[in-house]
């Protein structure tokens, strides 16, 4: 907004007088003598326009920018004035930083006391990290009835809606909000997400198409658009997918996972193995290795499959998953395999074999009983 | 090459050459804050020209700048023998002598300013404010009014005339004067500052806590800090009362009456604390006011307005 004449002030009427207010983001409560002076030294300061130099509040901004929330907050107590809602922010935000929530969400009360819009929006993150979800929604409602397709505050509200629980209403905003701007890519993500884990699949799948369709270079939502079609059942379009993903990052190792997931779903084992090999090349992540030992049970590569169970508890050596694997390959042993290996193990891991024989033998007891 | 130099030789007279090369550099070291130097530019000058004036007024300040006041007072003298109607000279002389506390002679010196130049604003400025040290409050008030008369919008005119009527118990026309040089430069700390002393002065407790916050912007001092304690004091709002005066003694540890003050203050919290929330002119209630109209805590505020 451009600045008002000194003159237009001096004669302004109240509700002008607020309406100024509000545009130049000044406290429009109190008297209306001392609101109509807090305005004009506002529009003398403005209009004299001195050279910049780092004032307290500048400091104190970038002090919680760099992470010194306390030496930030000793400032903003300097500089904060019930004049302007603006450092009363400032001060909130250097509060939270410092984890004071409780501080924090009433410096923005005040600022929002002020009218000013933006910190119910502050006030939202601040109730957010508190915990109080309901709050934090009510407060990004506060700020959406002057700012309706506000994206920032309709981002915030889905958020939180999600983190509540409240999935379908969180999908209806991050609709709205994709109504409103249609060309961020980051909504459609962001709605396409929700609608999965909602377990809309289809809808789900739209939506990251069009998110891919707006960032060409957007690796995440592939694999995500790659996980709806292969949970609406279309795992040759999955695939088709992550084949782009990886084509955008050769060795992104969760777009080899899931291709090598997807080519298990289709049966193609062998492709399957040399994804998932490949991502556990890269990434010795227990996830993938379980992946990839169940891929070569299936093909009956128990030597293979045993050997990623043995990796899996060597990052991870409680893991039940791969322990009762390790145990059903143990299980069904080949005579001829075992004794080889055996044979070629340190005495330490021979032990361990003896172990597990004792294992195989008290697990078929019951099936003899039976 | 030669006739150039003959040239020069007959155009200008070497000591005049020398005479401004001199005056330069005295002026350069002088801005440059090296009083010495200047000094001794300064007096190569004058062995040039002894009855330059110009040469015996930067002495004067050079010498000031030494804190050599009565050498100051001389080299003016001098310069005012060189050149009886400089007003430079003359407040300068003025100046220095005030610097001495010799006010009856500084008087004086604006006296014959005033003779040479009656239109000089500066000379009753300054004539009102050395007749307002020696209690002369009246004469001083004349002074002021000769200067607003020449110039109206003159703030620290309208500023020292309102400090002159408080002495004289005019608070009405006093605050009359204050309004006037705060109309003419908002931002004028020494009629901010009497304001406040006037209002404090009147119980109006609401209104020195927001002249006092707009001192503050300009200039923190823990004076200030301790009559916007005693307000906030005054309004019941002891923690508003206890930060006021715990930033006085940050500023000055040994500020007995701070102390003394907080003890009371922090007394007031435990039985009684009023949060002003938004409204920064809490204790100022106007009825019929639209922005009074509004507030949210105009009952509070009118049990604590005057």
């Amino acid at each position: 907004m451009s600045l008002p004449s000194l003159a237009e002030v001096e004669h302004a009427d109240w509700p002008t007088l607020q309406r100024i207010c509000a545009d130049l983001d000044l406290n429009p409560k109190g008297r209306s003598g001392l609101v109509r002076t807090r305005v004009l030294d506002h529009v003398r300061r403005r209009m004299r326009a001195p050279p910049w130099r780092a004032a307290p509040e500048h400091q104190a901004a970038l002090l919680t920018r760099l992470g010194f929330p306390d030496a930030a907050t000793g400032l903003w107590e300097r500089v904060i004035r019930l004049d302007a809602p603006a450092p009363w922010v400032g001060y909130g935000a250097a509060r939270l930083a410092a984890g004071e929530v409780e501080e924090a969400t009433k410096a923005f009360d005040r600022a929002a006391q002020m009218r000013d819009a933006v910190a119910h929006l502050y006030r939202a993150e601040a109730l957010g990290a508190r915990g109080d979800l309901v709050g934090a929604i009510r407060s990004c409602d506060a700020y959406l009835e002057g700012n309706l397709a506000d994206l920032r505050a309709l981002a915030l509200k889905a958020g939180f809606l999600s983190r509540g629980g409240w999935l379908d209403e969180s999908i209806a905003v991050l609709e709205f909000a994709t109504e409103a701007h249609p060309g961020v890519s980051d909504l459609w993500r962001g709605l396409g997400v929700m609608l999965l884990k909602a377990r809309r699949t289809k809808p789900a799948a739209d939506a990251l198409r069009k998110a891919a369709k707006l960032d060409a270079s957007d690796v995440p939502g592939r694999l995500n658009l790659g996980s709806a079609l292969l949970l609406s059942g279309r795992p040759k379009d999955a695939i088709g997918s992550y084949r782009e993903a990886l084509e955008l990052d050769p060795s992104h190792v969760e777009a080899l996972n899931n291709l090598g997931v997807a080519y298990l779903s289709m049966g193609q084992l062998k492709s399957a193995l040399v994804n998932l090999e490949r991502a556990a090349k890269h990434v010795e992540a227990p996830a993938i290795l379980l992946n990839l030992a169940k891929t070569e049970e299936i093909a009956k590569r128990r030597r293979e499959a045993l050997k990623a169970y043995e990796r899996i508890l060597r990052i991870r050596p409680k893991d039940a998953r791969a322990k009762a694997g390790r145990k059903r390959l143990a299980g069904r042993p080949k005579p001829s395999a075992r004794t080889t290996k055996a044979r070629k193990r340190t005495p330490r891991r021979r032990r361990k074999t003896t172990s597990t024989r004792d294992a195989s033998r008290k697990r078929r007891k019951p099936r003899k009983s039976q | 090459m030669i006739g150039t130099t003959d040239d020069a030789k007959d155009r200008y007279l070497p000591s005049v050459d020398r005479l401004e090369d001199a005056m330069r550099a005295g002026m350069r070291a002088l801005d440059a804050g090296q009083p010495d130097e200047a000094l001794e530019r300064f007096n190569l000058a004058l062995k040039l020209k002894p009855e330059y004036d110009a040469a015996w007024l930067a002495r004067g300040h050079a010498l000031r700048q030494l804190k050599d006041s009565e050498g100051a007072l001389q080299s003016f003298a001098q310069a005012l023998r060189a050149n009886h109607e400089s007003e430079e000279a003359w407040l300068a002389l003025a100046t220095t002598l005030r610097g001495l506390g010799r006010r009856r002679e500084e008087v004086e010196a604006y006296d014959e300013l005033l003779k040479i130049r009656p239109r000089s604003v500066d000379a009753w400025v300054n004539k009102g404010a050395a007749l307002h040290e020696l209690k002369s409050f009246r004469a001083a008030t004349a002074c002021y009014d000769a200067a607003l008369a020449i110039r109206p919008e003159h703030a620290p005119a309208w500023n020292n005339k309102g400090a002159a009527l408080l002495r004289l118990h005019d608070e009405a026309g006093a605050d009359r004067c204050f309004a006037e040089a705060l109309h003419f430069d908002p931002d004028f700390f020494d009629a901010i500052v009497n304001r406040v002393l006037l209002l404090q002065r009147r119980g109006r407790h609401g209104e020195v806590v927001i002249w006092t916050d707009r001192a503050l912007r300009f200039r923190e001092a823990a004076w200030l800090l301790y009559v916007k304690a005693l307000a906030h004091l005054g309004l019941l709002e002891g923690t508003l009362a206890v930060k006021a005066f715990e930033r006085a003694l940050e500023l000055d540890p040994k500020f007995q009456e701070a102390k003394e003050g907080l003890r009371e203050a922090k007394g007031l919290r435990q039985r009684v604390d009023f949060f002003r929330g938004v409204y920064e002119c809490f204790g100022t209630h106007e009825a019929g006011d639209p922005g009074c109209e509004e507030c949210e805590i105009s009952g509070r505020c009118r049990e604590v307005s005057p």
